[in-house]
């Protein structure tokens, strides 16, 4: 009989769920948003749904991200740092040092053998994550999907000097009033973006391969300032949101295998697909 | 009004040893005696943690008031905020020493009232006779932060000593200077003693004096042997409880209730490793606290550490101590007590200078991180980056980079926020980094087999 497993990676702003078994049967990418948070079940019966597959159906469920104490039908929870980890070393085995761009934090992992060894992460500054970006497309009135292709345009592209986002945005707005062409613009906000990135992760002494994830993955101008940065191309994966959740789910598949082996069993969730109760 | 704010008081840390328990009232009690000392007209001095001169106030029975120690209880009652914003009002920025800041909103506001601000922690910091700066190598606001105080009490005199110590250079041997740093230092204390002598109309006790600097070396080697105890498995006692054992460490040598605390603390140890009775029963992760002041608002996160299986044996932060006989000279035969003291603090800021000497690249700081790492069998390190503290904290990701290149590589984490501003932290963040680090100990835990 067929195993399947999931992962669900709650992130800050982008809800992921993968379902496998030897490979991806189904994913699907949802905002998280204030109302979603505890609507991870939504997404999972999407999932299910494409795989053709009902909850019971699923083997082990492996919630990550930082919303992952908001998925009551998870199996386990495990930290986005190792489920990232094990995403990528399974989607490109040759990748040493993992650079993941989130919406709301950015994060750097070194890899051996698969796991994670070492990690740095920055949690405290907009400036260094997709954040910044968002911030800043509003401010320009550019859709976020533009601004990476729209970098690459810049011809001259300015400094963006305030390592504030929001002090970074009325920069912008300076600059606009200057007269200065919007990629140039860009480029100079991808630059620092790329800037605050790269000085975390270098902590991590870089090895490559490196493969750069997240939704900053999805962004060619942000992509090729980060490669300016390190000196050489980055790998991408495919579906570069996903790889938290095929981590998870493979990371389940991992336990699943290895309490087999041992010829145990398994401590199993009382699962049901439910959404979470938040702040009782 | 920002003056009115007052959170709730939180919860108790729980501690592993009855010792640690004992320091809050301890703190307490000593914050309401300089209360009740100034009220009755006893000499009141600001005074610094490690500040040198512990035995020369004792001996003039002086009563001290731990600036930075009363900063610390304001962040552990998470009740700051009101005095950082005070200090920020007086156009104090952000981004100095948060402990001074906090000192020194308090002290504005509580000289603009000429009382105690409203609900002040445990009663309030009491107005000082002098203030007694003790700086140059240790932090700028050692010398600056009482400065500043004096626009607030322009009539409170200040004496500042300087404490230096020999730098470490591979390429000479720290004993071609020591006597040059000796004398100087003697000179700075003969100076204070004059100082105190003017501004309290008393005369130093020199034999007195003696008897507290011998109490002194026979403390430090008592705290130096009940701390090595926790090498121990399970270990008895963790670093969240060793920030409140440091507290008559740093505070209070030359008392008799500091060495009789010590004792205490040794025999309690003695009896936890008897009994086999560890931080936590199963200990997964032994880690060292490698650097940083801890977050004084947020000392749960040691227990954090310890429901997933981490304990901490060792730390570099307040160890403040070392054995007096491992020095490399007889410190008895120097009968002079200045003297002694100022030896007695060369030879400890000098005294992991000969094995840093011994390993090409290396320097004294990771050297102890590299002796203590091997003592208390050590698999990880977790460092703190305070943003407000630059002295303590500038070069600890330069620390854990050598230590990887000179000795190995070691799984590390690094946590980021404040030593008193509890804006700068996150409690979900943290203890994401917690969780994450705690899987990059089992990776390579396991890969090791």
């Amino acid at each position: 009989m067929s195993q399947y497993f999931a992962g669900v990676d709650i992130g800050s702003t982008m809800t992921k769920v993968v379902i496998m078994n030897e490979a991806v049967l189904a994913s699907v990418i949802g905002p998280t948003g204030p109302e979603h948070r505890k609507l991870a079940n939504r997404v999972m019966e999407e999932a299910l749904a494409k795989a053709k597959l009902a909850f019971e159906d699923i083997t082990y469920v492996v919630a990550t991200g930082y919303g992952r104490i908001n998925v009551p039908f998870a199996d386990k929870q495990i930290t986005e740092i190792s489920c990232h980890a094990r995403g990528v070393a399974h989607l490109l085995p040759e990748v040493r040092t993992v650079i993941d761009i989130g919406g709301q934090d950015s994060k750097g992992i070194k890899l051996k053998e698969g796991r994670a060894v070492d990690f740095v992460m920055n949690d405290k500054c907009a400036a260094g994550t997709g954040r910044f970006l968002e911030v800043a497309a509003e401010e320009l009135g550019v859709s976020l999907e533009d601004m990476g292709r729209l970098s690459l345009e810049a011809e001259n592209r300015v400094e963006i000097s305030s390592t504030c986002t929001v002090f970074a945005a009325q920069e912008v707005v300076a600059k606009l009033s200057e007269g200065v062409a919007l990629s140039d613009i860009i480029a100079g906000l991808h630059e620092a973006i790329a800037i605050r990135i790269y000085g975390m992760v270098r902590r991590l002494k870089i090895e490559r391969e490196v493969a750069l994830t997240g939704g900053g993955a999805k962004n060619i101008g942000l992509v090729k300032a980060l490669e300016a940065k390190l000196g050489f191309p980055v790998l991408v994966p495919p579906e570069p949101l996903l790889t938290g959740a095929i981590g998870a789910a493979l990371l389940g598949r991992d336990i699943v295998q290895e309490a087999a082996k041992k010829g145990e069993t398994l401590v199993r969730s009382e699962r049901r697909l439910t959404e979470a109760t938040l702040f009782t | 009004m920002t003056e009115e704010k007052k959170p709730e008081e939180r919860k108790k840390r729980r501690t592993a040893t009855e010792a640690a328990s004992k320091i809050g009232p301890m703190v307490k009690a000593s914050i309401g005696g300089t209360v009740q000392a100034r009220e009755e007209g006893k000499p009141i001095a600001y005074t610094f943690i490690c500040c040198c001169y512990d035995e020369i106030i004792q001996a003039m029975d002086i009563v001290p008031v731990w600036t930075e120690n009363y900063a610390g209880v304001c962040g552990a009652k998470r009740d700051a905020q009101r005095f950082l914003e005070r200090a920020e009002s007086e156009n104090f920025s952000r981004s100095l020493c948060t402990y001074a800041l906090c000192g020194l909103g308090f002290d504005a506001w509580r000289e603009e009232l000429g009382e105690m601000p409203p609900e002040a922690p445990w009663g309030g910091q009491a107005r000082p006779d002098m203030m007694l700066g003790s700086g140059q190598m240790l932090c700028d606001p050692r010398n600056k932060w009482y400065q500043a105080a004096q626009h607030y009490m322009p009539d409170v005199p200040i004496y500042d000593v300087g404490l230096p110590w020999p730098p470490y250079e591979d390429d000479y041997d720290y004993r071609e200077v020591q006597d040059y740093y000796v004398k100087y230092i003697v000179e700075e204390l003969k100076g204070l003693v004059q100082f105190l002598e003017k501004h309290t109309g008393r005369k130093m006790d020199w034999e007195r004096l003696s008897q507290l600097v011998d109490l002194t070396d026979k403390t430090w080697n008592l705290i130096w042997e009940a701390y090595e105890l926790r090498r121990a498995v399970p270990t008895p006692m963790g670093t969240g409880d060793a920030m409140n054992t440091m507290v008559p460490m740093v505070f209070m040598m030359g008392t008799q209730e500091g060495y009789d605390y010590y004792k205490d603390l040794y025999d309690e140890l003695k009896r936890k490793i008897a009994n086999k009775e560890g931080v936590i029963p199963d200990e997964k992760y032994r880690l060292i606290w490698g650097g940083g002041l801890p977050s004084w608002f947020a000392l749960t996160d040691f227990n954090y550490f310890n429901s997933k299986g981490a304990v901490f044996p060792v730390e570099t932060t307040y160890r403040m101590i070392e054995a007096i006989y491992n020095f490399d000279m007889d410190l008895s035969k120097i009968t002079d007590p200045l003297e002694h003291i100022a030896w007695r603090w060369v030879k400890f800021w000098t005294y992991w200078h000969d094995r840093a000497r011994k390993r090409p690249g290396s320097h004294p700081d990771v050297e102890r991180l590299i002796k203590y790492i091997e003592d208390y069998k050590i698999d990880g390190i977790v460092m703190h980056e305070a943003f407000s503290c630059r002295s303590w904290h500038v070069g600890l990701i330069w620390q854990l980079n050598l230590l990887k290149k000179v000795y190995r590589n070691i799984p590390s984490l690094i946590l980021e926020s404040d030593i008193v501003d509890i804006s700068s932290y996150n409690e979900v963040d943290t203890r994401a980094r917690i969780d994450a680090f705690i899987d990059t100990l089992e990776a390579v835990k396991s890969k090791k087999g």
